[in-house]
């Protein structure tokens, strides 16, 4: 019984030799499995992100970057900053995760990112988004912030002209407070 | 039971005069300003009259604003009170000079080396003070002044000149600026001190004697350091040590982190027991912060800690066994595998492996997943099981004994006096673990012992690494009945800056007691972080040990500490 099993197992390397090349196998064969709390490379959900970048602020090795990246929600995020981390660099210790104020970056469990390049482990929003928008729906979202950003201009001009009326208080306010001020330094 | 204001009313009583300021934060914490041509004295009438038997170390503070220079001596007792006495002398910061402890305490030694080299204080009457850790080029830079630049010199660009020596290296050389020298700032010839080679070769008195190397890359050290030992036949003479290979300065980085960053660092000091580092920056931030921790959090902190315990013991044991014959190399492999199943009631709590960086001013990151008691309900008695079948094992086997026991025997009062700290002080017969002397989070709630060996030889050190597995199993299955539903994290939020002040919060490190003095001006950062590391303490007492021993213990006798040189030179 010994015997046969040694030989099928000397047969192993044969036998892939000839058939197929396998550069490394899976040890254990089966992946294991990861707990939820995992943290493993982030998932940006675009969709959300309003490109604070508390998360770049905060990472103490300074491996995140923010970048630019077309399919986020230009409502929220008006210059498209995304969030770009530098893997060679990442320790994983979760901090930006914690750090973001509307819960857009998590970490997954996907944890294989090797590459053949140094570049090729700075992943962009490209690569973590796992959630974003589609080009028309950026496209409806662009044209709703112009619209916005076009109303509110209206209604600031639509303020000018209503203003004269009330700016003559507004400015002497202002007179005033200059007044007071040089006072008050003087006192000092 | 003595508290602390009745040590600084005998002190006051004692030297009138001598206590220029002073604070008494608690009963079991005590700051006083320390005139500096008294401390000697003071620190005399502590050890004898109020059992401060425990020189605990000493930290080093550049407060430039001032321009003065501090030294804070840290004094505990092993077991006959609370009381943790944090006296602090002042110097000027030119020409900073203090009086000396390394004669009165003998593990003052490797504190004030550390001090001199990083802060350029100088120690009167230390009997050798030589660099520690710190390369021969960087010796004079005093790097930890906060005034220091960089190396090289980052701002001018000019100063740190590079050579090339004839090897083909490059080396950089600080030469002084002419108004330093004129000043008197700087020593214009920077001070020749003997290097470690020259010191060890001093002490070769005869012929048969010579030195053998252990390290810096050894099989014996989990990490690097250099052990050295004078051996005349097969016995050792003396041993010497020289550590620094992979200093990193997490001290002064952290000084240039905000304070949630410097969460990060704690972890890598020693990745192994990163918990209880966290637990123990976090929980001195706190005491600055006035922060009171939920309760759930606590318990969470607790149950994780003791967890990490666990696995630190396992590999700590399993990879000591591998190196001394005898059981061999089978116990390393079980206990790998069970410490796997260990690894993994962590990793589904906190997401990592090893850095956990779980532990948050006032709370914890995330919360224990739904199906985590059962899971440790069906791992914990499995554990138990095999650590039970492992004590039997090593009573069994006639090799391991003949190997361990009567080997490298430390008592009681040698343990004290040498400042040991951990299963290795606690092997000696001494019940001093933090978890009892200074309490934090829900410790005093639980019910646990502090296990203690009888002999102090290498033996007992293993063995109460193995009991003390069980009992930290005993204290979470306590905790998993306890935990209370309720908030993981404080309400509030936690601000930015942390208010001026300072705390020293201990932890019980699975490698004994674990220190972390932080202090804060105000502001984002950390001004000065000080880590009273427990394996720093124990790797000081090997050369003392080894004296007289035959060559085949040194590796059990350095083994069964149970170290970890990344912390030691963090």
């Amino acid at each position: 019984m010994l015997k046969r099993k040694m030989i099928k197992n000397f047969g192993w390397p044969l036998k892939t030799a000839m058939r197929e090349i396998e550069v490394t196998r899976l040890y254990p064969e089966v992946m294991m499995e990861l707990p939820e709390n995992e943290r493993g490379i982030h998932e940006l959900d675009a969709t959300t992100c309003i490109g604070c970048a508390s998360c770049a602020r905060v990472c103490p090795n300074s491996c995140i970057e923010m970048v630019h990246f077309k399919y986020g929600n230009p409502l929220k995020n008006k210059k498209m900053q995304f969030p770009q981390v530098d893997y060679g660099r990442c320790m994983f210790c979760g901090l930006c995760v914690d750090e973001c104020p509307v819960e857009c970056l998590k970490m997954g469990k996907k944890v294989t990112m090797a590459g053949w390049e140094r570049e090729d482990i700075i992943k962009g929003p490209d690569f973590l988004a796992t959630k974003r928008f589609s080009a028309k729906e950026v496209a409806d979202l662009e044209a709703e912030a112009k619209r916005i950003a076009a109303e509110k201009a209206a209604a600031k001009k639509a303020a000018a002209k209503e203003k004269p009326a009330k700016e003559g208080t507004a400015a002497g306010n202002a007179k005033k407070k200059a007044d007071a001020k040089p006072k008050e330094g003087g006192a000092a | 039971m003595t508290n602390a204001s009745e040590v600084l009313s005998s002190i006051q009583s004692a030297f009138p005069g001598a206590v220029l300021d002073s604070r008494v934060e608690s009963d079991r914490r005590l700051w006083a300003t320390i005139d500096s041509k008294k401390i000697l004295d003071v620190c005399k009438h502590l050890t004898n009259k109020l059992n401060f038997d425990h020189y605990s170390g000493s930290a080093g503070v550049d407060w430039i604003a001032r321009n003065e220079m501090e030294v804070v001596e840290i004094m505990a007792s092993h077991g006959a009170h609370k009381v943790v006495a944090m006296l602090k002398v002042k110097t000027p910061r030119e020409n900073p000079s203090v009086k000396s402890l390394a004669n009165l305490y003998w593990n003052a030694n490797w504190y004030e080396r550390e001090i001199w080299e990083m802060f350029g204080i100088n120690f009167e009457g230390h009997p050798g003070l030589y660099p520690l850790l710190l390369s021969d080029q960087l010796i004079g830079s005093w790097p930890w002044r906060k005034d220091f630049k960089g190396y090289p010199d980052l701002t001018t660009g000019e100063r740190a000149v590079a050579i090339t020596t004839p090897e083909g290296y490059t080396e950089y050389r600080f030469p002084p600026t002419p108004a330093e020298v004129e000043a008197g700032a700087v020593v214009a010839e920077r001070p020749k001190y003997p290097t470690f080679r020259e010191r060890e070769e001093r002490e070769i008195k005869s012929d048969s004697e010579m030195i053998m190397h252990l390290g810096p890359q050894h099989a014996m050290v989990p990490g690097p350091f250099l052990l050295d030992v004078l051996v005349e036949g097969e016995r050792v003479k003396k041993g010497f040590l020289d550590v620094g290979y992979i200093h990193k300065g997490i001290e002064k980085i952290m000084e240039n982190r905000t304070w949630l960053q410097g969460i990060v660092y704690t972890d890598r000091m020693c990745y192994v027991a990163s918990l209880s580092n966290n637990e123990c920056y976090c929980g001195a931030v706190e005491k600055i912060l006035g922060l009171e921790v939920p309760e759930r959090a606590q318990y969470i902190r607790v149950i994780l800690e003791e967890l990490s315990r666990i696995q630190s013991h396992l590999i700590g044991t399993g990879e000591f066994l591998t190196l001394v014959a005898g059981v061999g190399y089978a116990p390393w492999q079980y206990m790998i595998i069970d410490r796997e199943r260990i690894i993994s009631l962590i990793e589904s709590v906190t997401g990592a492996r090893l850095t956990h960086t779980f532990v948050r001013f006032g709370g914890v990151r995330n919360d224990l997943p739904d199906d985590f008691a059962e899971k440790c309900k069906s791992t914990l008695p499995y554990i138990k099981s095999r650590i039970n079948e492992f004590i039997e094992l090593f009573a069994q086997d006639a090799i391991y004994q003949k190997r361990m026991e009567n080997v490298g025997v430390l008592s009681a009062e040698d343990a004290k006096r040498v400042g040991i700290a951990g299963p290795a002080l606690r092997a000696s017969g001494v019940a001093y673990d933090m978890r009892v002397e200074d309490p934090i989070l829900v410790y005093p709630d639980l019910d646990f012992k502090v296990i203690v060996g009888t002999k102090g030889d290498c033996a007992d050190r293993v063995d109460c690494r193995l009991r003390e597995i069980l009992e930290s199993i005993y204290i979470i299955e306590q905790c998993l009945d306890r935990i209370p539903a309720g908030p993981i994290k404080p309400e509030a939020k936690i601000p930015k800056k942390v208010p001026a002040g300072e705390a020293y919060y201990r932890v019980e490190d699975p490698r004994g007691e674990m220190g972390m003095y932080v202090i804060s001006d105000g502001g984002d950062k950390p001004y000065r972080v000080k880590v009273r590391g427990p394996f720093y303490a124990t790797l000081q007492t090997l050369p003392p040990l080894l004296e007289g021993v035959y060559i085949a213990d040194v590796v059990a006798i350095a083994g069964s500490m149970d170290g970890c040189p990344s912390e030691a030179d963090r």
